[in-house]
């Protein structure tokens, strides 16, 4: 029930982020749905890996070693989210040093200035 | 108007496909058998209580050398795309910004309190990757913050850009040299077993697992700082 | 008994949160926006932290530092925020009487 309740919340942000992205016609707006969208992907990644009445995958006081294989979640889901999210910051760096440069050449932030194709 | 019926038709068929993923997921009872193994040979092979890091660091090591790499390149971008932005001209002294402006008073006794604090917590999360939650990523992204503090509250303050692309290729180095090592040294490459796996618990165990996971968090932090720092205004 | 309150306290947290979002979305202008924003959602953290000390009583030091740190940071990102929107001159709301800060940073003699 837990997870289900997850993966919709997950796949709901996704869907907002797609409806901004394809919306909104202000640049930071937009980076703002990207961003969004990756945090949706992180969080229904991270609900599919979910064991029923599982806990954390770290082995101290409160779980032990020989009985960690049936009472943990799967930890290689939370695993490639990790590296995921600070990936996912660096892109969205490289997005805003785009849309600074966009704005030093055209002095606004609409993505309708924008139009002049180069052929 | 064409434009909006268009965009609601592509969320809704996406809105579709996504509710049949939901209808037909159905929560897991048990591990599955490669997440079992892991979960059974991190502690008894490499002597690491938290799983996720020793998949991060031994099992998929070479991922995260990737992900490094990754990160490398995006800064390269970023210093390539905002290197050559000449500095700000404008046309009379209304439409510039107070350039005479310094920070205020509030965010600078907060950041001569907070600085500390973040650098310490950094180090902790680190340095305690393979006992409880977190890393080497994790880490680097707290440094990254207190240095973003630093930028904010302090508007002469400059990072030394060549003591931190020194250190971070520095760092780079080491992970990778480390990996070499197991080869040398143990089963393979990245294998943690170079250095001596101690006793199950303490601080220093798990063989060569701090050190990946502090050469990790240095060389993200330092990379997500030098981002950081090509974002300021050019001064004119 | 105890886990009643806690989960109370943790739903009326719910409440300031979505309170927040609803002022963010419906004020006129930036600055206003970032008043809603902050103010209810440290308050929300706050609750929420709170009902969880409460429901779990063994994690209240470590809780009752969390708040600490959020009462810290909070307000201070709003109030670096605000100045740098007044900063690039954004437009206030119609509504506005007094601008404090653009009259404590007119230097006498200036035209503007």
């Amino acid at each position: 029930m837990i997870s289900h309740i997850v993966l919709v919340t997950g796949l709901f942000l996704i869907l907002i982020g797609l409806w901004g992205l394809l919306t909104h016609r202000n640049i930071l707006r937009i980076i703002i749905s990207f961003s969004l969208m990756g945090t949706g992907t992180h969080i229904v990644t991270v609900a599919i890996g979910y064991v029923r009445n599982g806990t954390a995958p770290i082995i101290d006081r409160t779980l032990d070693v020989s009985e960690a294989a049936s009472h943990v979640v799967d930890p290689i889901p939370s695993a490639l989210v990790v590296t995921a999210i600070v990936i996912g910051m660096a892109v969205t760096a490289v997005m805003l040093a785009f849309a600074v440069r966009l704005y030093d050449s055209k002095k606004t932030l609409s993505i309708d200035a924008f139009t002049d194709s180069k052929w | 108007m064409i434009h909006r019926l268009l965009v609601a038709v592509v969320v809704a068929s996406f809105g579709l496909v996504f509710a049949s993923l939901v209808v037909g997921y159905t929560e897991q009872s048990s591990l599955r058998p490669l997440a079992e193994s892991y979960v059974r040979l991190v502690p008894h092979e490499l002597g690491a209580p938290n799983v996720i890091t020793g998949i991060l660091l031994t099992y998929r090591g070479f991922d995260t050398l990737g992900e490094v790499a990754v990160l490398f390149m995006v800064a390269a971008s970023v210093g390539l795309v905002l290197g050559t932005r000449r500095a700000r001209r404008s046309a009379s002294a209304k439409d510039r910004p107070d350039e005479t402006r310094s920070s205020s008073e509030v965010v600078r006794t907060a950041a001569e309190i907070l600085v500390p604090l973040i650098c310490i917590f950094a180090a902790y999360i680190i340095m305690n990757g393979h006992l409880s939650a977190g890393g080497g990523f994790q880490g680097g992204a707290v440094i990254a913050s207190g240095v973003l503090l630093m930028l904010l509250a302090f508007p002469q303050y400059q990072p030394n850009l060549d003591f931190l692309s020194i250190t971070e290729s520095v760092a780079g180095a080491i992970f990778v040299l480390a990996g070499i090592a197991g080869l040398i040294m143990a089963g393979g490459f990245l294998d943690n077993r170079i250095l001596p796996l101690g006793q199950f618990g303490a601080f220093f165990s798990a063989g060569a697992i701090p050190l990946l996971s502090v050469c990790l968090g240095i060389k993200v932090g330092c990379e997500l700082s030098v981002i950081l720092e090509r974002f300021r205004p050019q001064k004119l | 008994m105890m886990e009643l309150v806690g989960s109370i306290m943790v739903l009326l947290g719910a409440v300031f949160h979505f309170s927040a979002g609803l002022g963010m979305l419906r004020m006129p202008d930036a600055y206003t926006r970032m008043q809603a924003g902050t103010k209810a959602s440290t308050l929300g953290n706050t609750l929420i932290l709170l009902g969880l000390a409460i429901y779990h009583p063994g994690w209240g030091l470590k809780l009752l530092i969390i708040i600490f740190f959020v009462l810290m940071t909070n307000p201070i990102s709003s109030h670096a925020l605000a100045r740098a929107a007044h900063g690039i001159r954004i437009p206030m709301a119609g509504q506005t009487g007094i601008d404090a800060l653009r009259d404590a940073r007119r230097k006498p003699g200036d035209s503007s």
